[in-house]
């Protein structure tokens, strides 16, 4: 019972990273059906200025979030308006590939500025656990956890108690309709692909204390974030949280009661399985085009 | 207007330099001994393998400057050409294709990890061209009748941990570890080194209590500690390549697991790097399979040695070593035969020969996987010492288990 609680606990805390990292880009998807296939790039991205800030400024790297994440944001506002922008209403391919090519880039300037070796973030808390009732919980996964749910929970109210969630939302629901209400939906396109691409900045820092990371390493991230974004509900915040703790646990429970080797594969079958009985997701709208479709 | 006897002339001086330039390309290559000798590799400079594959871009690099700088290969300058495969099996493949088809390199050179060499040495193979390879001592490489195929290191994969392994089962019975366990990656290399180990260890008594392989993109290791703490095995044997031996060691340590013995494959070789990832407080004591010891008094080791630190600066890693190591074979083939015609004639000079390299003297089977013994090398005191066989130490003892936190 013990062993199936620490194996709860340890998977919760692996899904509140993942719900950091695939919040950013639900969050694009929902916006502006807008595929972000460098999400993982920019991830190991934040995780590399994250370790840059570390080193020279000696700032404890979850700390670090108030200084890297202005800066993944600017840079994302950047990309947007000159890569993304002129190709935001293209078909889904064309930004899938655009992307992929934004991801191939950035690997390579991330090889270039910080080379290619192995690297970790190692605060002193790296090593140490809470001990209770014969349970630990790593430091470094609890404050990241904390992290997450602090800027999860500020990203959610953002969209539901302010004037500029309703526009994001309204852009997100209907762009003609929020045009014709005044809401610029170009403008709030550029706000929500910067704050999707930040949000991958914060989880980035996470990351990188807890894994190490190389520029390569990107491939993998994206691969479960899609997949984790697909299984709540492309575009929903909600339903990408919920898919990441879901992933999570399922990760940590097959490692521990089926084998690790398939650790990696089941959680991918259960989004499968989940896309069988419910094609939109967890907490995925069905589009009137869908019904038709189906 | 042309005078017809001029016109004549340019005619025939035109003829004459195609005649001379098509007889210069259809001769033997080594008439035009001015044009070096280009030596093709592919090697995960970016991707999962970046740490390992840039080490061994750096020690094939040692190599050819070295060559080049003591005359060359058959008087000829060494030219590398070296692409990125990213890690990536199919690249690799187009990357050898290339090589061979568009650059028309003269030689080959291998690649890092067995993952990678397995399809790279079947193009090769293909191909007819010698295949010398730094990394990449699966078992799996050998069993497919390549000709071609040597591996220039001490022993295969399966053989990698067994003067470790031997070691152990040799202790006195009340300092031997009555358990252990064998986490591995799923990787050619890792896991026959891991499995070899686990098959003298239990012939010699040590129970197995946990046996598990992972998926080569596993990043969260804390289930799998979790599962080794509850069984508390006294000896962790973990097949690792470099960021899961770095994740299973963070993980031991959060959870406070902490075995009397670790003993991991290829993470622990790579220095500088694997100490700063996990701590260098924590390094005291682990145990692992090496190639290469930088101390060793080897033919040639201390100039390249000092040749890899006025380029690159620092000690070499065990992969540009193993790397330079697969230039000397190539070297000694291409010499020992005294032509780059028949790649065939170099295979089987190198069947019949022994050779004198930086990882001491090498042989084959005429399967080309190698015949010999790895050293041992433990982390002493915040470096890597050498500790087996007896005959090559560099350390007067053994640290008792790996004292974590003790480290410098």
């Amino acid at each position: 019972m013990t062993q199936l609680a620490q194996n709860l606990l340890l998977g919760l805390l692996l899904g509140g990273v993942y719900a950091l990292a695939a919040g950013g880009l639900t969050l694009i998807f929902g916006v502006m059906r807008v595929i972000n296939i460098a999400q993982g790039a920019f991830l190991i991205f934040a995780a590399f200025i994250t370790y840059s800030v570390w080193q020279v400024l000696g700032i404890d790297p979850l700390l670090a979030i108030v200084i890297t994440t202005p800066v993944i944001f600017s840079i994302g506002w950047v990309t947007y308006k000159g890569i993304v922008a002129p190709i935001r209403t293209a078909p889904i391919a064309s930004t899938v590939l655009l992307t992929f090519g934004l991801a191939l880039v950035l690997e390579a300037v991330m090889g270039m500025v910080w080379g290619n070796n192995s690297t970790a973030i190692r605060p002193g808390y790296g090593n140490e656990s809470f001990t209770f009732a014969g349970l630990y919980l790593p430091k470094a996964q609890v404050y990241g956890g904390l992290v997450a749910i602090l800027v999860l929970v500020t990203l959610g109210l953002m969209l539901t108690k302010t004037w500029l969630g309703r526009a994001i939302r309204a852009a997100a629901a209907n762009p003609a309709g929020a045009e014709l209400v005044g809401i610029k939906v170009a403008a709030v396109a550029a706000l929500v692909f910067a704050l999707g691409i930040a949000a991958a900045g914060a989880g980035g820092a996470i990351v990188g204390v807890l894994y190490p990371f190389v520029p390569g390493a990107h491939y993998q991230w994206i691969a479960r974030l899609l997949a984790i974004v697909v299984l709540g509900g492309m575009g929903s915040l909600n339903g990408a949280i919920l898919g990441a703790l879901m992933f999570g646990v399922a990760e940590t429970l097959t490692a521990a009661y089926i084998a690790p080797s398939w650790a990696t594969a089941v959680p991918y079958a259960i989004v499968f399985l989940v896309l069988l009985i419910r094609p939109q997701g967890l907490l995925g709208s069905r589009l009137r085009e869908d019904a038709v479709a189906a | 207007m042309m005078n017809a006897s001029t016109s004549r002339w340019k005619i025939l001086a035109v003829m004459s330099s195609l005649a001379l330039g098509v007889a210069a390309c259809g001769g033997d290559p080594e008439a035009s001994s001015d044009e070096p000798i280009r030596i093709g590799t592919s090697l995960p400079l970016t991707g999962e393998f970046s740490q390992p594959g840039k080490a061994a871009q750096e020690g094939y690099q040692v190599w050819q400057e070295m060559v080049n700088e003591d005359g060359g290969l058959l008087g000829r300058d060494v030219e590398l050409v070296v692409k990125d495969d990213a890690s990536n099996q199919n690249t690799i493949v187009s990357d050898y294709n290339a090589l061979i088809s568009q650059d028309e390199v003269d030689l080959l050179l291998g690649t890092f990890s067995s993952l990678l060499n397995l399809p790279a040495s079947a193009v090769a193979e293909r191909n007819q061209m010698l295949f010398v390879e730094p990394a990449g001592g699966s078992p799996e490489m050998f069993s497919r009748d390549f000709k071609h195929l040597f591996f220039s290191q001490q022993a295969t994969a399966d053989k990698q941990g067994k003067v470790f392994a031997e070691w152990v089962a040799g202790l006195p019975e009340d300092e031997r570890p009555k358990t252990a366990a064998y986490p591995t990656i799923d990787d050619p290399f890792a896991a026959p080194s891991v499995k070899g180990i686990q098959e003298i260890l239990e012939g010699a008594g040590v129970e197995t209590v946990y046996e598990e392989t992972y998926a080569i993109d596993t990043k969260n290791f804390d289930t799998i500690v979790n599962g080794m703490k509850a069984k508390s095995p006294e000896l962790v044997v973990h097949g690792a390549v470099f960021e899961d031996g770095v994740g299973v060691v963070r993980a031991m340590r959060k959870a406070n697991f902490r075995p009397d013995w670790l003993y991991q494959t290829t993470a622990p070789s790579l220095g500088k790097q694997y100490a700063d990832a996990i701590g260098a407080e924590n390094t005291e004591g682990i145990m692992f399979a090496i190639s290469h010891a930088p101390q060793a008094a080897t033919p040639g080791n201390e100039e390249f040695v000092a040749k890899y630190e006025e380029m690159f600066g620092g000690l070499p890693p065990e992969d540009a070593a193993d790397a330079f190591a697969a230039g000397e074979v190539l070297q000694a083939a291409v010499e020992g035969v005294g032509s780059i015609d028949d790649q065939t004639a170099l295979a089987d000079w190198l069947r019949d020969n022994s050779v004198q390299t930086i990882l001491g003297e090498l042989q084959w089977n005429d399967d080309g996987s190698p015949i010999g013994d790895f050293l041992v090398g433990q982390w002493q005191g915040g470096g890597v010492e050498f500790i087996l066989p007896e005959e090559l130490a560099t350390a007067d003892e053994i640290v008792d288990g790996w004292r974590p936190g003790e480290g410098q």
